[in-house]
């Protein structure tokens, strides 16, 4: 583990030091929204203004659409696409590192999953913590924390006029080796870090307790909670795609001329087409059972998988649904209802 | 043999033989095909009831049950009913062509726990094509069975698939009964008429150290349940299979799961003591 | 205009109605500005409904958007009416859904509300972020009135009322059973909003503007679930056999998404705005549909939800209708 310190007037030796090494990725605005790109080598997108990004980081190692392998229509020629690169990636928040290690378990269960591995084993995660917690937050209710270093190779903390940076992981030590002309020892910034990550946790409002909620998603199957929950959803796939943790996708041929390609695309639970047999069946034919099939995923099939809930209480869910369908509320009212 | 290293890629696999088992607009064709690649070949190894991915390269791939039981030899067995586009590019496939091929997938009938019990399959339409690898694999271990019953039936003979071969398992020694049913009356049938779990009620089999596998169209299942139960079977005894929608076929893509199974991994083959606790199932 | 307790009480009186099985209105969200779409099934749940430039859904969506689930053997559809709270675009929105015979009149209760214009919560929350606290807002004149843990802020409307609503001319319903309340005075000239901007800029500027808008579309199709116009069974955008367009995210086929549905809404956007508001990466899609309004308003002299006993846009042929742009 090494401590180290940054302060903000070398972030540009600092960025460039990354980018030199490796494929950076960065919160880049894009509109009036946050997302990871790689570096443009315009060093003056600080982190300041960077709150989250709307769509999260899992966007880099699980890219919303993936090529798989190429051909050539009418050949039986199969060409594997371009080796990944190693890439780090700068700036994500706790939780959605916290979030890659529950897909990390998906692709790594029973059999591998060679594209996301890949991809996940040669990326390094600089996590920057959260001073200010955002309106949805509630890390703290899935032993998350604004600080949490799980998933990171490196935790970084904004203490004002300067980072503290803490390698977590072999990784981490390497990838702040990278950037050691821009870095400084740190002496004793660790403490005044910890005590911001503590001040940024007693400012999370929401929370919700998961005691027993496995338990009654099972018995409350057919409860009409599920309806009321799930009428005013309009079926868009925004608390998916944006979730951190989802991770489900399809997978499609698609051909140009005689270029074809198979690639995997994010896909939502929350569309009917998802399920839909092709012989018109659907085994979750409306809204009512799609909800119920993303919230009992998350809270309960994966838990009785991994030991453990596949949520990191990101918030974006609730922020980004347009007709404000909010999971602590479903949750809450799932705890007294059922 | 899934690749190791990539459990995504397909094999080649080229169609030897194929014929249609039912016509018109679903028509149902049964294509015989063998790896190209010799290793593969060799090493391939499946159980009654797994399934596999095939396809075509430029419109995508289906999970399709393998028809041939390992017993058969070196090839595999596809039953396809034309339904999408994936199926519909399967259909135009002819001998010589080549499709793509990887699994195999998901669990199998336990047919080595099964070993000294008496085997009875109820199937109806293309769901005799998970029964037919299990009827396979007895037929070649008939000395580890005590006994095989097949019950099979369509809508009309044109739906029948396998005509020929459960003709002559009719014929056939070490078959102890093989009852043939179509829904409505035509000329020069002379086997039973109506409905499967009727048929199976005339049949009648005692429970006593049987294993009942029921494969068909949900509605047609429902009753086969509800007939076995009257029939005097206790729910351990009594195995279907699941489909649905699937990409992947190795527990990653999400989207088959009925409740907290995934018919890709837990499945396709599931005891209904296990079926019952889960509603989704039915769905 | 009108007061929260008139519409509680109709609304209380429309759902005790034996033919109405319920209203569809807004209630107070789980946080900050947000409201989230309310069904009223009996007369006391009518105390929760709210009204205010906060509702910014477009309910007309929901009358197409339920499910059409076969019925367990021997149950009786229910054939009760809906009741929808409608201001003037959402009654817009109904009377493109009848004159398209995409809804039944007689199977809709509409209850009319005036408007003032919603707020666009990026405006919003730019210079007044949210907070866990549920905040309430109401119209006040000319401005828009914020109401933030009991303290209150008198906020210009133009600084925060969506583009679409700052150039409405039906601010009261064109179709209703009844309108409560007093009507609004049009405040606006016809105009469209960003349209002209972007008309006069020149080609390769044009692409480079939508270029970079699509490619950050994620494809959740929010804006197609919340258009009250999209409501196809059989959307060519889920469609795998054959496929039109790709799955793949990129700007091509986000294009193509784009202008596939930009296509389907000529002569039938109301101009609700909708799909802008809820589009999670902020795609100014009102744009794309407004430039099509424009156009279909200039050459055809024509306004979609206008006239309940009209005949649909493409349904409608003139032999005066102009040929100009045809090549």
């Amino acid at each position: 583990m090494s401590e180290k310190v940054l302060q903000k007037a070398n972030w540009s030796s600092f960025v460039q030091a990354l980018a030199d090494a490796r494929e950076l990725w960065f919160p880049v605005k894009d509109g009036p929204i946050y997302k990871f790109a790689p570096y443009s080598g315009d060093v003056d997108a600080g982190l300041e203004e960077y709150a989250y990004s709307s769509v999260p980081p899992k966007a880099v190692v699980l890219p919303q659409t993936e090529t798989m392998f190429l051909y050539q229509v009418g050949d039986k020629e199969i060409s594997l696409p371009e080796e990944k690169k190693e890439k780090v990636v700068l700036g994500a928040r706790p939780c959605d590192a916290r979030a890659m290690d529950i897909v990390d378990r998906v692709f790594q269960w029973d059999e591998d999953d060679p594209y996301y591995l890949e991809n996940r084993n040669k990326t390094a995660v600089i996590g920057l913590a959260c001073n200010e917690p955002f309106v949805n937050c509630f890390c703290t209710s899935l032993d998350g924390s604004p600080g949490s270093t799980q998933g990171l190779d490196v935790l970084m903390v904004d203490l004002g006029d300067k980072y503290y940076l803490r390698s977590v992981t072999d990784k981490g030590s390497r990838i702040l080796g990278d950037a050691e002309s821009a870095l400084e020892d740190a002496s004793g910034e660790g403490s005044q870090a910890e005590e911001i990550i503590k001040e940024a946790e007693g400012k999370i409002k929401r929370s919700i307790d998961t005691e027993g909620i496995r338990e009654k998603l099972e018995e409350g199957w057919e409860a009409p909670l599920w309806d009321e929950v799930s009428r005013a959803c309009l079926g868009c796939g925004a608390c998916t795609f944006l979730c951190p943790t989802c991770h489900c996708f399809d997978i499609q041929d698609e051909v140009e001329g005689f270029d074809g390609r198979r690639c995997r695309m994010w896909d939502s639970c929350m569309f009917g087409e998802y399920t839909l047999h092709t012989s018109g069946h659907n085994p979750r034919p409306s809204r009512k059972e799609r909800t119920r099939n993303r919230i009992s995923h998350k809270y309960r099939y994966y838990v009785e998988k991994f030991d453990k809930i596949a949520c990191v209480g990101c918030g974006r869910c609730i922020t980004s649904c347009p007709v404000n369908i909010d999971i602590l509320d479903i949750l809450s009212r799932v705890k007294e209802e059922l | 043999m899934s690749n190791k290293e990539n459990p995504y890629i397909p094999h080649m696999a080229k169609v030897e033989d194929t014929w249609y088992e039912t016509h018109g607009e679903r028509a149902i064709k049964t294509f015989r095909v063998v790896f190209e690649d010799e290793e593969v070949k060799e090493s391939w190894e499946h159980l009654p009831g797994q399934c596999a991915m095939i396809g075509v390269l430029g419109v995508g791939e289906s999970m399709i049950s393998i028809s041939s039981s390992p017993t058969e030899g070196k090839f595999l067995r596809f039953s396809v009913m034309r339904m999408g586009k994936v199926t519909q590019a399967l259909h135009q496939l002819e001998p010589g062509d080549s499709m793509t091929v990887r699994g195999p997938y998901g669990n199998n009938f336990p047919l080595e726990e099964w070993k000294g019990k008496k085997i009875l399959t109820i199937g109806g339409g293309i769901g005799q094509a998970p029964l037919r690898p299990i009827v396979e694999y007895v037929r070649a271990n008939i000395n580890d069975y005590q006994d095989l019953t097949v019950i099979y039936g369509a809508r009309t003979t044109n739906d029948l698939c396998f005509k020929q071969e459960l003709e002559d398992l009719r014929e056939c020694q070490e078959v102890s009964s093989c009852h043939l049913s179509i829904d409505i009356e035509e000329e020069g049938w002379s086997h039973f008429v109506g409905f499967v779990p009727t048929l199976l009620m005339e049949v009648n089999p005692s429970p006593e150290n049987t294993i009942a596998i029921t494969c068909g169209p949900p509605i047609m299942i429902k009753f086969v349940l509800e007939n076995l139960k009257k029939l005097g079977f206790e729910d351990e005894q009594i195995y279907t299979t699941l489909e649905n929608r699937m990409k992947c076929g190795i527990g990653k893509c999400g989207r088959c799961n009925a409740g907290p199974l995934y018919v890709c991994k837990d499945g396709p083959v599931f005891n209904y003591a296990t079926l019952k606790q889960v509603p989704e199932a039915f769905a | 205009m009108v007061d929260l307790e008139t519409i509680r009480k109709k609304a209380k009186e429309i759902v005790s109605r034996e033919d109405v099985k319920h209203l569809i209105g807004w209630r107070k969200g789980t946080f900050g500005y947000r409201v989230t779409p309310y069904w009223v099934e009996a007369p006391e749940d009518a105390e929760e409904l709210v009204y205010s430039p906060l509702c910014n859904t477009n309910l007309a969506t929901y009358l197409t958007l339920a499910e059409k689930l076969p019925l367990p053997k021997g149950q009786e559809p229910d054939r009760r009416k809906t009741a929808l709270l409608v201001r003037g675009c959402d009654s817009r929105a109904v009377v493109q859904l009848l004159t398209e015979r995409g809804v039944d009149r007689e199977q809709v209760v509409l209850l009319g509300l005036p408007c003032r214009g919603v707020v666009d919560l990026r405006k919003l929350k730019d210079s007044y972020p949210e907070d866990n606290e549920v905040a309430d807002a109401e119209w006040k004149e000319d401005k828009i009135v914020l109401n933030v843990s009991g303290e209150k802020k008198e906020i210009p409307r133009e600084e925060v009322l969506d583009d679409h609503c700052l150039v409405c001319r039906y601010p009261n319903p064109v179709e209703a059973d009844e309108t409560l309340g007093e009507k609004v005075e049009p405040w606006a000239e016809e105009s469209h909003p960003g349209v002209e901007e972007l008309e006069n800029a020149s080609f390769d500027k044009r692409w480079d503007f939508w270029e970079k808008e699509f490619e950050r579309c994620i494809r959740c199709y929010a804006c197609r679930n919340a258009c009250p116009m999209c409501y196809c069974e059989d959307c060519i955008l889920d469609r795998l056999n054959p496929t039109w367009i790709y799955r793949s995210n990129n700007y091509s086929e986000n294009t193509a998404f784009h202008i596939a549905r930009a296509f389907h809404l000529v002569g039938r956007c109301v101009s609700c705005g909708a799909c802008e508001r809820v589009c999670p990466a902020g795609i100014p899609l009102g744009k794309i549909n407004q430039k099509l309004v424009k156009e279909v308003r200039e050459k055809y002299e024509f306004e979609p939800g206008t006239d309940p006993e009209g005949v649909p846009f493409q349904a409608s042929y003139n032999p005066q209708d102009q040929e100009d742009f045809i090549l």
